[in-house]
């Protein structure tokens, strides 16, 4: 389970400080598939961020399991894995097995536990067989999901992707859609940040949208999808049907 | 599924923001021995960006950081990774006649950025003056040619006079308009020190 | 372009330390041996690692071309002399035979690029250097490997666009300025998201190695780096 309480993150030092989330809490169970949308600058991303540690509050708490994240950052960061926007620039490898592994050896696991992981992890994400692949002939597609894999080499509970759609055309969308379902069913929780939702709105357990740094739409996503529009947030035509 | 997470050692964020910042100037070195431009004071000689790269990771990087950047960049071209004049690598280039430069990188850039930043913390190269900049790149330029023309003439038992010319002379104009460069790009605003 | 290439050859097999031995042993041997005979032996040790590798002598000959004006340029500067007898063979004769060594130890050392991934030379290098120093030193090499493709690309879009702006008639100062500029800008960009990424995979210090392993395969390579070492105090 993730925490957040009254958390409230600022860029830049006092006076012309730039507060990015602005008093936000939010409880996020094990297992939710959550969507988090907003217009571009809304904090999402700085929200996020906060999740696994990676920033720490001005104020308030994140707590990962009921710990500080920022108490045991390795706990957070294997119970919450991370995938970011532009993939090209968080592969540390030049072939799809080598980086991979990364996550795992960094936890210094044993041989045998580490090809486990790599192979579990490329086989959720359809990339089993490419592991001596050199990641620059990837598809767009192919890296969205190869940064899935790294961070499902982590093994965590939840799964941050941050905007994992740009910039893919539909049958690359529909892949890594596919594969996100199939994680979710087998018990991942999924936090999708993203300013544009289209077919995510059907697979959503719940849709939290920012704007400005604060929560203002916390709803299924059959309530949240007719105040969305208001909040610059795309959402299909047609709104999908819930399960 | 938290592993046991006490035996794990964290790198903390300054030294893995530092390390990735070396690694990809040295990555950024490897792709200056792509581009050649035109030599404007001999034509036969085209000028590549690389020493360039030396220059921006001593002024970018500081003494410590901007030294392990080059140490990469000869570490990795000797291990495969075609960051070499010519697009090549190899340990061979190390023992070869121009091996005396690629061993001078480091030291050159550890030199300009003690030059520009002195030995205690970073300093916003913005702000270094002129001469200083010069002085520096200048200072690195003699510390890549020393060495650069000693091994050449070691290494292929020519005399010293052809060592000095075929190694030297014929490339030392082009390092001035590297440095106006330099200089420029610190001048500019275009690029964020930190 | 010389690189590494997955493959099935003897030398794809060895251990990456096994083939650094030998590298080294080989140019330390060349360095004492620079003679017609020592030669002629290390050029049949040099064909030998080729063939382990089943590389060309002239691809990697095309590999290395630019060396050539180079080591050409050695010879002809003592062949040639500013006066009577204006040639004077006996003095090139030792910057041709360095000239030769030069090519051989290229050679070798294209056996070991052709054959041996980033991964592995990174577990070697923080093999050879154990601790904190050979951690950072084995990361950033697997991270130069990594993204030098995607900076080579930045500088060629950057000098296309250059290029549309009729960058080719400005004077090389400028378009240093503006390629190095624009180089280290995107560079560092990169820089800041991929470091985000590292420690949000836990980058550590007590990581588990990439798996090198000396087999029986490597005995015979190691025994060879041996002999070479052993031959520079004969």
């Amino acid at each position: 389970m993730l925490e957040l309480d009254s958390v409230t993150h600022r860029y830049g030092e006092d006076a012309d400080a730039a507060t990015a989330v602005d008093g936000v809490s939010l409880t996020i169970p094990d297992g939710e598939f959550l969507v988090l949308c907003g217009p571009n600058g809304s904090g999402k991303s700085t929200l996020v961020r906060h999740l696994n540690g990676l920033l720490e509050p001005d104020a308030g708490r994140v707590l990962v399991d009921g710990t500080e994240a920022s108490e045991d950052p390795v706990a957070a960061r294997t119970t919450v894995g991370m995938a970011f926007q532009e993939p090209r620039d968080q592969f540390v490898a030049a072939t799809v097995g080598g980086d991979v592994r990364f996550g795992p050896e960094n936890l210094g696991l044993d041989h045998a536990e580490i090809d486990r992981r790599a192979d579990a992890a490329l086989a959720a994400v359809g990339l089993d067989g490419r592991e001596n692949d050199r990641i620059e002939t990837l598809s767009g597609g192919e890296r969205e999901r190869l940064a899935v894999a790294g961070a499902l080499a982590m093994e965590p509970n939840h799964l941050v992707l941050d905007e994992p759609f740009t910039g893919l055309d539909s049958p690359a969308r529909e892949g890594l859609l596919d594969r996100l379902r199939g994680l979710h069913a087998d018990g991942t929780g999924l936090i999708v940040v993203t300013h544009d939702l289209r077919e995510l709105l059907g697979d959503a357990d719940r849709v939290v949208c920012l704007a400005d740094g604060e929560v203002v739409v916390d709803a299924s996503p059959d309530d949240a999808a007719a105040e969305l529009p208001e909040y610059g947030v795309r959402v299909p035509d047609q709104p999908a049907a819930g399960n | 599924m938290s592993t046991a997470t006490d035996s794990v050692d964290l790198v903390g964020d300054e030294v893995a923001v530092n390390l990735v910042r070396a690694a990809l100037v040295a990555a950024l070195m490897g792709a200056f021995a792509f581009v050649s431009f035109p030599n404007p004071l001999n034509p036969a000689v085209p000028v590549t960006a690389q020493v360039l790269g030396v220059f921006l990771a001593g002024i970018y990087l500081g003494p410590a950081w901007g030294g392990f950047a080059m140490l990469l960049y000869v570490l990795a071209g000797a291990l495969g990774a075609p960051v070499f004049s010519g697009a090549s690598a190899g340990l061979g280039e190390i023992f070869g006649p121009t091996g005396g430069y690629l061993v001078s990188y480091p030291f050159a850039a550890a030199l300009i950025g003690a030059v520009v930043h002195g030995v205690d913390g970073l300093v916003d190269p913005e702000g270094v003056s002129f001469p200083r900049l010069v002085g520096a790149m200048t200072a690195g330029t003699v510390v890549i040619y020393a060495l650069g023309i000693a091994v050449y003439w070691y290494y292929l038992d020519t005399s010293l006079v052809a060592a000095i010319v075929g190694a030297g002379l014929a490339f030392v104009p082009a390092e001035a308009v590297k440095m106006a460069a330099a200089v420029g790009i610190v001048r500019s605003d275009e690029v964020q020190a930190t | 372009m010389l690189g590494y290439e997955p493959g099935d050859s003897l030398a794809h097999h060895l251990d990456p330390r096994t083939k650094l031995a030998v590298q080294l042993a080989f140019a330390v041997a060349a360095f004492a041996h620079t003679d017609p005979r020592g030669l002629a032996v290390l050029t049949g040790v040099t064909a030998l690692a080729l063939a382990s590798a089943r590389l060309s002598p002239v691809s990697v000959l095309w590999g290395y071309r630019f060396l050539l004006p180079l080591l050409a340029a050695a010879v002809l500067f003592e062949l040639v002399t500013l006066g009577p007898p204006w040639l004077d063979p006996a003095a090139a004769v030792d910057p041709l035979l360095a000239s030769y060594r030069t090519l051989l130890i290229v050679g070798v050392a294209a056996g070991y690029v052709r054959t041996t991934a980033a991964r592995e030379s990174r577990a070697a290098v923080q093999w050879a250097i154990p601790g904190k120093p050979g951690r950072l030193l084995g990361a950033g090499v697997g991270l130069v490997f990594r993204f030098l493709p995607l900076l080579r690309r930045d500088l060629a879009a950057i000098r296309d666009a250059e290029r549309a702006r009729l960058g080719d008639e400005r004077p090389t100062r400028e378009r240093l300025r503006t390629v190095g500029a624009a180089g280290l800008r995107r560079a560092f960009a990169r820089a800041d998201r991929l470091a985000m990424a590292l420690t949000a995979r836990c980058f550590s210090w007590n990581a588990t190695l990439p798996r090198i392993r000396l087999r029986a395969v490597d005995a015979p390579a190691l025994a060879l780096a041996a002999a070479l070492l052993a031959s520079v105090f004969v």
